[in-house]
């Protein structure tokens, strides 16, 4: 019975000399469409909403951005303000902070101002380690 | 026993050629590497110029649990590539708040350049949506650049 013996010459096996260049193929689709996340900025954590405290003048310090960028630093307790630029503002907190740990910064932004300005302030303040930090808005 | 040659004959039988066999098994854990990380995006970028702060630190929070508001020099707000009026914010925060089990940051995606009452609107209407992790998303800033300034 030749015809039933006649064996098939085509191999029953899965071709695997493309393997290799199956896999380049999928690692240079991966390699140009990842996209490793951006995550990342100033955190801080906003008060529930009614929540309300007291503070006492004498533990908060004023800290006022201007539309032009100036800042501002009043002691609560004090008339006089002091005029600085956003970065020098991480020095003066390690300044007041020493004289009186429970310092809260109370950062007035003017409605106008730049948000660049206040990301500044913020960034110098996290960066004396300012842990105690209120956003607020000044008036127009 | 006396070396052939004097011993200056030896060959090395050590191979000259870079060993290939491991090349499929590098590609594969490159391949099994990107595959993992890849993010497909889902929303698009909008064209803002970005604040850089030298204290940036990366959000320690999973893709779900991070909510993008973005809000342009102009003053308009984009939430999942839709433009969103400031007085809608809270009702598409408050439903990802309570989902994530109050968890949820929200990377506040705002132009350096944009007056901070939007933003301040912005933080008012996450407040009311009862959210309160917020990031200000920034650049990392080299403190060379700060030198300059």
């Amino acid at each position: 019975m030749a015809i039933l013996n006649k064996k098939s010459k085509i191999s029953d096996e899965i071709p695997s000399a493309s393997m290799a260049d199956i896999a380049f193929l999928l690692l240079i689709f991966f390699l140009v469409t990842t996209v490793f996340p951006k995550d990342r900025g100033l955190p801080i954590v906003l008060p529930e909403e009614q929540e309300e405290v007291e503070i006492s003048q004498r533990n908060i310090l004023h800290i006022t951005i201007n539309p032009d960028g100036s800042v501002g630093v009043r002691r609560g307790d004090s008339q006089n303000e002091s005029f600085h630029r956003p970065h020098q503002i991480q020095q003066v907190w390690r300044t007041e902070v020493s004289q009186n740990p429970n310092l809260i910064a109370g950062v007035r932004t003017h409605p106008e101002a730049a948000h660049r300005y206040m990301v500044q302030v913020l960034d110098a303040l996290q960066m004396a380690n300012a842990e105690r930090i209120s956003l607020q808005m000044g008036e127009g | 026993m006396p070396l052939k040659g004097g011993g200056l004959e030896r060959k090395s039988k050590a191979s000259d050629q870079i060993p290939s066999s491991s090349l499929a098994d590098i590609a594969f854990l490159l391949l099994i590497f990107f595959m993992v990380t890849t993010v497909f995006r889902t929303e698009a970028d909008r064209p803002i110029e970005w604040p850089e702060a030298e204290a940036t630190q990366q959000i320690d929070e999973t893709r779900d649990n991070i909510m993008y508001i973005w809000v342009e020099r102009n003053g308009d707000v984009w939430i999942n590539d839709r433009l969103v009026p400031m007085e809608n914010v809270s009702e598409l925060v408050a439903p990802r708040w309570v989902e994530s089990g109050r968890r949820l940051r929200i990377s506040l995606r705002a132009d350096a350049e944009v007056p901070y009452r939007f933003v301040d609107a912005v933080q008012r209407e996450i407040q009311q949506a009862g959210a309160i992790y917020v990031v200000f998303a920034t650049d990392l800033e080299r403190r060379m650049m700060r030198e300059r300034r």
